[in-house]
């Protein structure tokens, strides 16, 4: 029998964290996943705290997460944990080439694809804003074909927002595709890690944009963890560019992805992908093993601790039934509001976070799950991510920052 | 001052069927909704093509009405047909008394009814709850009811027929006893108008009672609930009818690759009340397991609901007592002469009921013109050039199906706008299969105000997504083509994910609420569209 001395399941971001924090820590770490997690999906910004409860916007995160109450995972993390834990993940990036921009004590304003600004706290240097306040020739540039994105929409909701008022000129680059299908931003991110397409995106663009511009563009500067598309674009372009948040798959998820399944391997992390994990084998009121389900057998994975990070309702760690909600590996304790009709604002898009939102696995301050009585039901598993309990991730604009820090943490606790 | 010879009031397949009747007729009307086209009970239905097997039993008219209605539309309206037929099953819990009395009145009333053994049904409908106990093959099927309404509004206006929706009738003029206008209120901007007129028909459905309160009539209109749910599968291939008395959760309708099961019956507060609630999508899954096994199993797309306008000449008969037998009211008898009110009836029987009050019109005004919407098909078919210069733009899976959405005239709109604009090719919503191309044109057309206007034309945001991912590009491609109606684009984002939402809210499991939390991630998380 292999034993390892943790088992995280689940590569999202929380997941990938939990598994770095854990090697790093000298423990023989086992990666269980099944996909490819909803980082790809959601982007790889980290959002810490954009706003509270009441809808108005935090200036400072860490002032914003004192302002939380207890039962928020940040108030379970800590907030020295908190930033420590995205102190942690700059150094990585800084290691790996693939440098990030912002601190947890400031918040950075960013474009969304559809003109919006989003508050955020680290980004790639592919989203840097401060550029676009230098200048005043500013370009919105859309890639003929690509139904994601839409030049026109951001240039003018863009020139109504604070600190970003002004003109906004529009400009399209038509990338030769024949591939007899709708082209997405990864179609472009592609053409763009090579050559050809660098120098044809130049080309085009030489022709209808001045030097020293800002160029807002969609997610579409090369799928690698580098900015070597960045680079080759601004030195010979002369202009400073800046990629949107826009809709998945998200480009920015997929490089941060990238980057931390390198430095996991890098740190002798055991990885098993399209690992179905069904069920845990539980011995003497501790975790022993979880299962896999494959096509042909189980498969039993041992390990001296667990950590969870499966996601929310929707990455499927947190199954929502008519007549329950339950954590399908562990059958852990799920937190949700008791009667249906208290599950959702008449609006979708509100002043108010959403009760079901909020639903999952309540923890301790070291992300060990509680049962109704606040008693600890596993003492070697930890929850990490998106299957904790008490944020609305969507509304407060926290998510990955949740993942981070409670990754870390339950690595750090274990 | 505008003028018309009839004024219609209601945009339901009824009001544009009359619309249509009128044109065809070569009599001159106006058709005036409050709302878009199609918004009532017109959409918020099973869209079953009954064969009048629902009603044999106890309300032989209507049964026998259905079954003649059902086999025209079949003929002038086959893109909005799917002639699926359909299956009446006993199951385990049914009076098997009731069967035999079934079969006769359907036999009476001349519905083509065949009993088929268990395994031959199990065979065809391999879903079927395996306990079921009887069989009988019907001329049921499925019809489109937004198709229906747009392609009756396509005839109307090869005829001449206009329209003007989100106008509000809030008068009724009338001189000496007689019609001679309505007042309308435009319903976005305010401002209010006198419309000239010889005479009004009233096809409102639900809010029949408050439009004949406009002229001091009475009509004993009930609006009655009925809630709905949309399945993201094809369950069955057949329409299912449950085999007893007409009750809740009896019925499954197929649609292209969705299922919708209906439904149950409330009293209304009022035809605006419409937002689906838990308790009822329960009530319907558990009532349908009887003919599906594991129905809360299923992936859900979305739950709905619509008004029934249940007539009755005596306001205490309620509910499913209330006969779907429809009635022509001439308002003469109530000193308003030259209005009518057409109250009741169904979706099924909505051409009779055109041409029954369009008669009745035309007696009014002394014309004798014969009615001809049980010959003329809604829409002409586009020519075999046509649909092989379509092929070389649509998916190849997309021609046949925009080619029976759009009709000729529609299709060759569109055509012309991929050619002339590649870019328009493209598929804004995956899951129906709506170009950019259709989902421009249906914006340009003079009823489009929003984008759920649009998506009532085309499907844009009704499929799996429900709206997750074409909603960006139907924003990002209105404002593109600088047709956003004058709205801010945070508000076309705000108003059609509400209204995706509303169906969603109610039925918040299994993958309906995973897809609701990647629509909040794209448009809360990621592009921060919010109410601050």
């Amino acid at each position: 029998m292999r034993e390892s001395d943790v088992i995280v399941i689940g590569a999202g971001l929380a997941g990938l964290i939990a598994a770095a924090a854990a090697a790093k820590q000298g423990k023989k770490v086992l990666l269980l996943t099944k996909g490819a997690g909803t980082l790809t999906i959601g982007g790889g910004i980290i959002d810490v705290l954009g706003y509270l409860d009441d809808g108005k916007p935090v200036l400072n995160p860490v002032d914003g997460m004192a302002c939380l109450t207890p039962d928020h995972p940040y108030g379970k993390i800590g907030i020295e944990t908190v930033v420590d834990s995205i102190n942690f993940l700059l150094k990585i990036c800084e290691n790996e080439g693939y440098p990030q921009i912002g601190s947890c004590r400031q918040m950075q304003w960013v474009p969304t694809a559809a003109g919006m600004l989003k508050p955020t706290c680290i980004v790639p240097k592919t989203m840097d804003v401060s550029g676009l306040k230098k200048t005043t020739n500013r370009v919105v540039v859309g890639f003929k074909y690509l139904k994601d994105f839409y030049p026109q929409l951001v240039a003018k909701n863009l020139a109504t927002m604070p600190g970003f008022e002004g003109n906004y000129k529009v400009a399209m680059v038509s990338p030769p595709f024949e591939c007899g299908r709708d082209i997405g931003t990864l179609d472009i991110a592609r053409w763009l890690d090579t050559e050809e397409g660098l120098k044809e995106c130049t080309r085009q663009l030489q022709q209808v944009v001045k030097a020293g511009s800002t160029l807002i563009i969609p997610p579409v500067l090369g799928t690698n963890p580098d900015y070597l598309a960045l680079g080759w674009l601004e030195k010979n372009l002369e202009c400073h560019l800046l990629e949107t948040v826009t809709v998945p798959p998200s480009i920015t998820g997929l490089r941060l992805r990238t980057m931390l399944l390198n430095y996991v391997k890098k740190q002798g992390v055991r990885i098993i992908e399209q690992a179905f994990v069904t069920e845990s084998v539980i011995d003497k009121g501790r975790c022993a093993a979880v299962v896999t389900e494959a096509i042909d057998r189980q498969r039993f994975y041992y390990a001296k601790s667990f950590i969870v990070a499966t996601g929310g309702i929707f990455g499927g760690g947190i199954i929502v039934e008519p007549d329950q909600v339950r954590e399908p590996i562990f059958r852990l304790p799920v937190k949700a509001p008791l009667r249906r009709e208290d599950w959702a604002n008449q609006a979708l898009l509100s002043n108010a976070k959403q009760p079901f939102a909020q639903i999952g696995i309540t923890v301790d301050e070291k992300m060990q799950p509680l049962d109704v009585n606040g008693n600890v039901v596993l003492p070697n598993v930890y929850i990490a991510g998106r299957t904790l309990a008490g944020y609305d991730a969507f509304f407060e604009k926290s998510g990955n920052g949740v993942a981070v820090s409670s990754g870390y943490k339950a690595a750090m606790s274990v | 001052m505008e003028k018309a010879t009839v004024v219609v009031i209601g945009g339901g397949a009824t009001g544009v069927g009359i619309l249509r009747d009128l044109c065809m007729r070569g009599i001159d009307a106006i058709l005036i909704e409050q709302r878009d086209l199609a918004n009532g009970t017109s959409s918020r239905y099973h869209g079953l093509l009954h064969s009048g097997g629902r009603y044999a039993v106890k309300d032989t008219e209507a049964a026998k009405e259905c079954i003649e209605e059902n086999i025209i539309l079949r003929r002038i309206g086959k893109h909005c047909v799917e002639a699926t037929e359909g299956f009446f099953v006993r199951t385990l819990q049914d009076d098997v008394d009731f069967e035999g009395k079934w079969v006769q009145s359907c036999q009476k009333v001349g519905i083509p009814v065949a009993g088929i053994s268990l395994e031959e049904a199990m065979r065809l409908e391999p879903n079927l709850n395996s306990k079921i106990k009887a069989v009988y093959r019907i001329p049921d099927a499925a019809i489109d009811g937004f198709r229906l309404v747009w392609q009756n509004v396509a005839s109307a206006r090869k005829y001449g027929g206009r329209i003007k929706t989100y106008n509000e009738v809030i008068g009724i003029e009338h001189i000496n006893g007689q019609v001679v206008g309505v007042r309308v209120r435009k319903v976005l901007t305010g401002e209010v108008e006198n419309i000239e007129c010889d005479c009004i028909v009233s096809a409102a459905g639900s809010w029949a009672g408050e439009i004949a309160a406009l002229a001091g009539i009475e009509v004993h209109v009930q609006p009655d609930r009925g809630t709905l749910v949309a399945f993201n599968h094809r369950l069955s291939s057949r329409v299912i009818n449950r085999l007893r008395p007409a009750g809740d959760g009896d019925i499954f309708v197929p649609h292209g690759s969705i299922t919708i099961l209906g439904t149950t019956s409330y009293q209304a507060k009022s035809p605006d009340d419409t937002i689906p609630a838990t308790e009822e999508v329960i009530r319907l899954l558990t009532i349908g397991e009887a003919l599906f096994d594991n129905l809360k199993s299923y992936r859900i797309l979305r739950a709905f609901t619509g008004t029934r306008p249940l007539y009755s000449a005596d306001p205490s008969v309620k509910g499913r007592s209330a006969s779907r037998n429809f009635v022509i009211l001439d308002h003469n008898n109530d000193g308003a002469s030259g209005f009518f009110s057409i109250v009741g009836g169904k979706l099924t029987t909505y051409r009779l009921m055109a041409e029954k009050v369009t008669d009745a019109v035309c007696k009014y005004l002394n014309l004798n013109i014969e009615c001809r919407t049980a010959n003329e098909p809604l829409i002409e078919d586009p020519s075999p050039e046509l649909i092989t210069r379509a092929r070389s733009c649509f998916p190849s899976y997309g021609t046949q199906l925009a080619a029976s959405r759009l009709g000729a005239v529609g299709l060759e709109r569109v055509v012309k706008r991929m050619q002339d604009h590649p870019e328009t090719r493209q598929l804004l919503c995956e899951c129906e299969s709506v170009t950019m191309a259709e989902m421009v044109e249906a914006s340009l057309d003079s009823t489009s105000y929003t984008l759920s206007d649009v998506r009532r034309k085309t499907r844009i945001g009704m499929g799996t997504c429900q709206g997750a991912f074409c909603t960006f590009r139907s924003v990002g491609a209105v404002d593109h083509f600088g047709l956003s109606w004058g709205k801010d684009p945070n508000e076309l984002f705000k108003e059609f994910l509400q209204g995706r939402w509303n169906g969603m809210r109610p039925v918040l499991w299994g993958n309906v609420i995973r897809e609701v939390e990647l629509m909040r991630g794209i448009y809360e998380g990621s592009l921060n569209i919010m109410e601050r």
